[in-house]
């Protein structure tokens, strides 16, 4: 089966297995609890309901206000600071549901408005997220040369670990502000920063909603929006450095095979050129099935290139490193390249796979080279070329 | 470098705008209503207060159980199939809160739960979403081919307008059965199903499966609700794998030597050279061009070999 289709089955079944999993442990821990609490609840309504001969028409009738007042209970909603917040929670798709549009034409512009809100918050997080993971690596570099480290280089690994760090702080520092200011314990807190910052957004915790916080206390609305934009921004950073490159895993899969594909069949003009097809930025993979004739050497070629391209930019980075120009390598200006290509180069992720003609060097220290160091752990590709320069 | 930095910079004050221009317009559209239902509860509330002759203490108490009773007066919440809902809306982030853990074991368990549960669901409407594409794609290209167009490629625009359409055709469905299931308006079944998939998840006007004991009596819908919600978050990861993916895509972190196409292009020379085995008076960069050269291209494989044994 290929690839692309295997990968996304396992993940269905392992999504479905997860859900199943997580049913069963939250039955388990919360069943218990509810049926008491609903219990316990049921005992006091009766209480008060005989208190003050309540009938139950009386009684229901008297919920309804009660549930239709809770939102009014916690302030105003809609005045500029709580309709700010509410856009926030709808443009990041938290969507506590502390307040929701009422009329017909509040919640046909909420409609729109996510519609093109969310895309470019999307954008946006992930723009901000990877200058940030930049700049970070740019610090963590100055910091490895100022401790006079002698491979001062930014590893993949340095950089989750910088990343779920801040990711942790942040929620911490989150916890104690709001246990403190509305006075939930920090446990409950840290659940409330937790549940905002991955977006899920129960609402059983809402800030701002205490002494109509919204009209009265300006400096604690502004911590509160800026607390959760800067903590999704470090959420997407952390998201964009291990999570979305395994977002086009598939696509990256598709594409390749296109190329493959096209190889296969693209016939070589006068027999020498080395036709390569450009890749293109568009997903339309439809190949390109115009001549007939088969270059298999040229298709070894173009798959060993694949390979190639990772260990020659190792190799590039390390004789830079390394040798400081003494080494002559080729310069940029003998060659046109389009930018668009070297754009589109530059965005992809490296998952390098043996062709058909079976290449030396193994896929997953080609790939874990190219995508996670910036060339200096180099004693494989360096034992693979030994292999290769000796066949 | 700077290009990015401006484009960070202009999305952050877009983002911003935009805020304030929707809670601008929010302001404008709810605030009055706001206040005047306010103004009816209240009064309503002073009735009612008047009427029984409720102590302060003893209707704040009514309050405190009226509204922890909320969640109860919907059913079970916490059997399987109340617990597999509330797992669906944790790990797709929809969240709507109509149930949330009680004890602290819950909240923990949650928190663990979204951390792995999170990105594996992303990744997998993902992967879901780019397989429907292709098979999109394929289908489009073979309709292209059988009704004898010209062009058979699938554009771009082909595949943004098929996508945007069934995002439309799938929120349409789901509003025709929630309509009928819920007893909800054929409007309001839409936007709960805009509100869910979008994953924000508003609770507190519209949340499926929440009339009295349906959770765990009407299974068929319940199962319908739950493929309604996986189906659709697919659909919608589709398009956004489409239009969105592609322009985060553009911002990831980038590990990777800038001059791989340098080295593309010279290992092609390479292997130019070992095919045709002799002096190139050209190469051939990689959109096709062809450049001549000054001086044979220099191998990147014999520097190595010669450092490799240099130093080891």
């Amino acid at each position: 089966m290929k690839r692309q289709n295997a990968r996304t089955l396992a993940l269905i079944v392992s999504i479905l297995t997860y859900l199943v999993v997580g049913a069963a442990v939250f039955e388990k821990l919360e069943s218990r609890q509810e049926r008491s609490h609903k219990r316990r609840l049921d005992a006091r309504k009766h209480e008060l309901m005989r208190k003050y001969n309540l009938s139950r028409a009386n009684f229901e009738e008297l919920e309804l206000v009660v549930l239709q007042l809770k939102p009014h209970k916690a302030g105003v909603q809609w005045k500029f600071a709580g309709s700010f917040y509410f856009a926030i929670t709808v443009i990041t798709t938290i969507g506590y549901g502390h307040a929701a549009p009422s009329t017909d034409s509040g919640k046909v512009f909420c409609m729109f408005y996510a519609l093109l809100g969310i895309p470019l918050t999307l954008v946006m997080f992930q723009s901000l997220g990877e200058r940030i993971n930049t700049f970070v690596r740019y610090l963590l570099h100055q910091a490895k040369k100022c401790l006079g480290m002698r491979r001062t280089e930014v590893s993949m690994a340095n950089m989750v670990t910088v990343g779920f760090f801040s990711c942790m702080s942040t929620l911490c520092v989150g916890a104690a502000a709001f246990s403190h200011c509305e006075g939930w314990s920090f446990v409950h807190a840290f659940y409330y920063c937790f549940i905002t910052l991955t977006t899920i957004g129960f609402g059983d915790y809402v800030a701002l909603q205490k002494d109509d916080a919204l009209q009265n206390d300006p400096r604690y609305v502004a911590f509160c929006f800026v607390y959760i934009l800067m903590g999704l921004t470090v959420i997407g950073a952390f998201l964009n450095l291990v999570v979305l490159r395994f977002l086009t895993m598939n696509t990256e899969d598709e594409r390749r095979d296109a190329k493959q594909r096209a190889l296969m069949t693209v016939g070589t003009s006068r027999g020498e050129v080395a036709r390569l097809i450009p890749v293109s930025a568009s997903t339309s993979s439809t190949p390109v099935a115009q001549d007939s004739a088969k270059a298999k050497d040229l298709k070894g070629a173009y798959t060993e290139v694949l390979h190639f391209q990772t260990i020659c930019s190792c190799l590039w980075y390390r004789s830079k490193e390394k040798l400081r120009g003494s080494t002559p390598t080729l310069l940029p200006q003998e060659l046109t390249l389009s930018d668009a290509y070297l754009q589109q180069n530059m965005n992809r992720p490296h998952y390098m796979e043996p062709g058909s003609t079976g290449c030396v060097c193994s896929p997953r220290p080609c790939a874990s080279i190219s995508s996670i160091t910036t060339g200096l752990h180099l004693l494989s590709p360096f034992s693979v070329f030994k292999r290769r320069s000796s066949v | 470098m700077k290009k990015q930095n401006v484009r960070t910079l202009s999305l952050i004050l877009c983002m911003f705008s935009y805020l304030l221009v929707g809670a601008a317009v929010f302001d404008a559209l709810e605030s009055e209503s706001e206040s005047s239902r306010r103004r009816v509860l209240e009064l309503k509330r002073s009735e009612m207060k008047k009427k029984y002759r409720f102590s302060e203490d003893d209707y704040r108490e009514i309050e405190r159980v009226v509204l922890q009773a909320e969640p109860h007066r919907a059913g079970r919440q916490w059997k399987f199939a109340g617990s597999f809902y509330f797992a669906i809306t944790v790990i797709t982030t929809i969240g709507y809160g109509h149930a949330a853990p009680g004890t602290d074991a819950g909240k923990v368990f949650c928190m663990f739960y979204a951390v792995l549960g999170i990105p594996l669901t992303l990744v997998m409407f993902q992967s879901l979403g780019e397989r429907m594409n292709t098979f999109v794609r394929y289908l489009l290209h073979k309709a292209k081919q059988c009704t004898g167009v010209r062009r058979t490629e699938v554009s771009m625009e082909n595949m943004v307008l098929v996508g945007f359409l069934s995002c439309i055709g799938t929120l349409c469905v789901g509003a025709v059965a929630f309509s009928y299931f819920e007893g909800w308006s054929f409007f309001h079944a839409y936007y709960y199903c805009f509100i869910t998939l979008t994953t924000i998840g508003f609770f507190g006007d519209f949340v499926a499966l929440q009339k009295t004991e349906d959770l765990q009596e009407k299974t068929p819908y319940v199962a319908f609700s739950f493929m309604y919600i996986l189906v659709g978050l697919t659909v919608i990861g589709a398009f956004l794998n489409l239009v969105v993916l592609p322009q985060m895509r553009r911002q990831q972190c980038m590990l990777l030597s800038p001059l791989e196409p340098i080295a593309f292009t010279c290992v092609c020379v390479m292997k130019r050279r070992e095919i045709s085995g002799g002096h190139i008076p050209f190469i051939l960069t990689v959109d096709g061009k062809k450049i001549k050269l000054k001086h044979p291209p220099y191998s990147p494989i014999k520097t190595p070999r010669k450092h490799v044994s240099a130093s080891h």
